[in-house]
């Protein structure tokens, strides 16, 4: 009885013969809704920071050098691939490309940096507040980190406050 | 010269020691598929040992949590020199989605230095089997930092000349340029 | 029906004690007890009308309510009835008496609670610390709300050891990890052996405890929070993801549209296969039969390799949004679907039929790791090592979810309560997944797959889900909050519960057993490879490697009936 349990067994690998792929020196190829690295494109995007704010691992970060000039940084380190910010763009400025191959030796090569210049209102010079709830849970900043770890300040409103934006400008209209 | 030729014979046959320290077992499983017939990392030498003190590369996985941090510190103070030392997976490159709550410190390189780092989520066998081959030295780093600038600096704010005109002019007065 | 049956009883039998009832739908019970009370309506449950013990969940309702809250949820499985008895407890003293003696599968939940929350368990057997690290100080209990999610105190741990009990007379202690050598999660067993008996057991785990509870009340929103759920457990990670779904789903009142519950169906019962599979080879493996562990392995590609063109990643599919979920199936990759599916079946049933008449698994599997009806019922052990038992449980037929009351399949169960009788459950629950994603298949209608959500989800709702993962019975329970995040999370993985009973599995067995009899219950961590036996009368330290491990497992054991299945 146990011999012929073995043999069956013997006929399984036999009949099954070598599956082993030649990776790595022939590609293989993803399937196409595989989820790979997320590539950003400065171009399209308009740093909403609707990314930043749906990432679960809290990898992209954001912050404000002046009122005209956001750093959006995605770190890489603790990216979990699983494509909310390319969901949640509004501009489709985040594809989840077909890249696996990341190994790499330093963890900094992964980080991808943007920055961008933030357009203002060309009255009164602030950012104006959104009217749906999911564009006002894209600006609402309830992320909170630490800049002495490396990690930035999120500081977004709705619309920044009036005084310090427009204080230096005097609009003289005839 | 032994120490020449050491290093050359190094990377002929690894033996791999797997530490988990505190992931959710499932880069543990991707490493497992590996040594199956699929993906088979045997061919390129690589055994899986039960103890640190036989093997030469320690594959990380899950970040480092305070209950084991010791228990990794002393496993990589046990293996013997020349020594690798493989992060695997997000949580391990980079502390993961919890990188912050109260019982993780965070990557593992908080706790003993890494070689290699091979993110995903967890990575395919595939990718794992290229870090490997990037550590042997058969493929090359595809990675690097990437910076995109897309920004004017200084930029001049309401400046007439980029307005197309009505016919009326518009003067401003003190306008700054920051 | 069966929820107005149970309020009625409860009524009649202890009228004043009830403060408030709601009865969300036939399906869902919440009652609120004095916690004076909260005792005999427990034994009343748990004994006099025979329901299953779920968890105990411990939650700071400070900021809305000023009171902290209990809730001990039990499960009628004939009558397909959830409920839970609450209690409200004062903020300046949260004290209540534990269950742990009435109900012995409330050990674990009452001492984590204790440890997270700052309720304290009057009364309890072992109130020892289970969840936060040795050196953690006393009196600072993350999952309250004044505490910060990443309030982690500075203190150092090297200096501080575990206090472990002493063993029983004539005893020697053998440890049994944190660090396994092959694919574990780091986790403490200390056997007691007298020879190679073993006496007893003393488990020190919950290494991997990542504050994801904690996490999900202060820093991710109700959409984030899938993502990280799949990540709970690697294998089952589905699973975590669709109950956290549904549970917020069944807060709010929100009902999917049915292509979306089939396509989670779908994922579920694949999760299911790729698991089982895993299992089989990995039990195959601590036995000693590799072959059989290759084999089960290269079966099991394909699964992997068509989940990542379903989803886009071979595990963690992040399947769900409060909803709906995430992404289609096309009519190609159905058809893909299905001629994987056919190949999967025809080979499975030619490894099914090895492993199944093949005598040295028998031999090393029967009469090992025994868990009889008695123990299931006291310590509420659930998926299939409750089926193996005889005990015929299942969240699919008896708390149905998803599209599972649609879709016909049968429940394995076998009689041997042992190690192969789990062994035959899997393989053949194997076949009736593949029967359920074909009916599936068949009958996907086309429509959205997403529920608008117009508004933001209402606060302060309850929220229970229990759902069949590969290892037993996946219960999470929601309370939605403010600001697009719930109030408290509380996720019971099955491994929590089927832990409890190893240590009456492998009391009076062989010491080799411990392997294969702990990776029977399928935990969330594989077996380990070696052990180091301190002897500790002489003090020497013998190490055994996983060779001599696997040759002393082979040695036929005696008094070992064998019968051909």
């Amino acid at each position: 009885m146990s011999l012929l349990s073995k043999i069956r067994e013997t006929v399984l690998c036999l009949k099954a013969g070598r599956v082993t792929l030649p990776y790595p020196a022939e590609p293989r190829p993803v399937p196409p809704r595989f989820r790979g690295r997320p590539i950003f494109d400065a171009a399209k995007c308009i740093g909403c920071a609707g990314c930043a704010n749906n990432c679960p691992a809290r990898e992209i970060l954001v912050h404000d050098v002046c009122q005209e000039l956001r750093i959006i940084q995605y770190l890489g380190r603790r990216c979990t691939f699983c494509g909310r910010c390319a969901d949640v763009c509004p501009e489709k400025a985040v594809t989840m490309s077909h890249d696996f191959e990341t190994a790499t030796n330093a963890i900094a090569d992964l980080s991808q940096r943007l920055e961008l210049f933030m357009s203002t209102c060309q009255r009164c010079g602030r950012c104006f507040p959104e009217p749906s709830p999911l564009e006002r849970l894209k600006l609402k900043g309830y992320r909170f980190d630490d800049v002495a770890s490396e990690r930035w300040i999120f500081h977004s409103k709705g619309y920044l406050d009036a005084e310090s934006t427009v204080a230096d400008i005097r609009i003289d209209l005839d | 010269m032994i120490k020449q030729l050491c290093r050359k014979m190094f990377r002929k046959s690894l033996w791999v020691y797997h530490a988990n320290s505190g992931g959710c077992n499932g880069c543990d499983i991707e490493v497992l598929n590996v040594l199956t017939p699929y993906y088979d990392a045997e061919r390129f030498g690589i055994k899986l040992v039960g103890s640190p003190r036989h093997a030469d590369v320690m594959l990380c996985q899950g970040p480092a949590m305070r209950p084991t941090a010791a228990a990794l510190r002393r496993a990589y103070e046990a293996m013997p020199e020349p020594k690798l030392v493989f992060a695997i997976g997000s949580c391990a490159c980079g502390g993961g989605i919890w990188h912050d709550s109260y019982n993780v410190l965070g990557p593992v390189e908080k706790v003993i230095p890494v070689n290699y780092y091979i993110p995903g989520c967890p990575p395919r066998p595939e990718a794992i089997l290229y870090g490997v081959a990037l550590a042997l030295g058969l493929v090359e780093k595809k990675m690097c930092p990437v910076t995109l600038q897309r920004r004017r600096l200084p930029i001049p704010r309401y400046h007439p000349e980029s307005l197309v005109g009505t016919g009326i002019e518009i003067v401003y007065k003190d306008a700054e340029k920051v | 029906m069966a929820a107005r049956e149970k309020l009625g009883f409860l009524r009649q039998r202890f009228g004043s004690a009830i403060v408030r009832a709601d009865l969300t739908s036939d399906r869902r019970l919440y009652v609120f007890v004095e916690p004076r009370s909260v005792k005999e309506v427990c034994r009343a449950l748990f004994r006099e009308l025979d329901a299953r013990y779920v968890i105990t969940i411990g939650a700071d309702d400070r900021p809305w309510s000023g009171c902290f809250m209990v809730a001990h949820n039990f499960a009628f499985d004939r009558d397909r009835l959830l409920v839970s008895v609450m209690c409200l407890l004062p903020a300046d003293s949260p004290r209540i008496e534990s269950i742990s003696d009435v109900v012995p599968a409330a050990n674990w939940a009452e001492r984590e609670m204790r440890d997270l929350v700052g309720i304290e368990a009057v009364g309890h057997p072992y109130p020892k610390r289970l969840v936060l690290p040795d050196g953690w100080p006393d009196g600072l209990h993350p999952l309250r709300k004044d505490v910060e999610w990443d309030e982690a105190p500075d203190c150092d741990d090297s200096g501080t050891g575990y206090d472990f009990d002493d063993p029983p007379e004539g005893c020697t202690v053998v440890p049994f990890g944190p660090f396994h050598p092959t694919l574990d999660e780091p986790a403490h067993f200390r056997l007691y052996v007298e020879g190679e008996i073993v006496r007893g057991c003393e488990y020190r785990g919950f290494m991997v405890h990542r504050g994801i509870e904690k996490l999900a009340e202060s820093v991710l929103g109700y959409n984030d929070i899938p993502i990280m759920a799949e990540r709970i457990c690697g294998i089952c990670g589905c699973v975590h993801n669709v109950a956290y779904a549904q549970s917020v789903e069944e807060a709010v009142a929100l009902r999917p549209p049915p292509r979306a519950e089939y396509i989670r169906t779908i994922m579920l019962e694949l999760e299911r296969l790729h698991s089982h599979l895993l299992w089989v080879g990995l039990a195959c493996h601590i036995v000693g039969f590799d072959t059989l562990f290759m084999q089960a392995f290269r079966v099991r590609e394909p699964v992997m390799w068509i989940a990542e063109k379903i989803s886009g990643n071979r595990k963690t599919y992040g399947l769900c949004v409060i909803g709906g979920v995430r992404w289609d199936i096309t009519p190609e990759l159905s058809d893909e679907l299905k001629t994987v599916l056919d190949k999967l079946e025809s080979e499975w049933h030619s490894v099914a039929r090895a492993v199944k008449n093949d005598r040295n698994i028998q031999r090393r599997t029967r009469g090992v790791g025994v868990a009889d009806a008695k123990v299931v019922k006291e310590m509420g052990l659930i998926g299939p090592v409750a089926r193996a038992a005889g005990v015929d449980i299942d969240c699919r037929r008896d708390h149905p979810y998803a599209a599972y009351d649609r879709v016909g399949f049968r429940v394995i169960t076998a009689q041997s309560a042992d190690v192969w009788g789990r062994l035959v459950v899997r393989t053949d629950e194997v076949f009736e997944s593949i029967g359920i994603i074909r009916q599936c298949l068949a009958r996907l209608e086309p429509g959205p797959i997403q529920t608008p959500i117009k508004e933001d989800l209402p606060a302060g709702r309850f929220g229970l889900s229990s759902v069949e993962a590969p290892r037993g019975e996946s219960h999470h329970f929601v309370i939605t909050g403010e600001n697009n995040r719930p109030r408290r999370w509380r996720v019971r993985a099955p491994t929590y519960q089927n832990l409890q009973g190893v240590p009456s599995m492998i009391r009076d067995a062989q010491l080799a057993d411990m392997t294969i009899a702990l990776g029977s219950i399928d935990p969330c961590f594989s077996c380990t490879d070696r052990i180091e036996a301190v002897d500790v009368r002489y003090g020497s330290v013998k190490v055994w490697t996983p060779r001599e491990l696997r040759e002393m497992a082979k040695r036929p054991q005696s008094g070992r009936d064998i019968k051909d299945s």
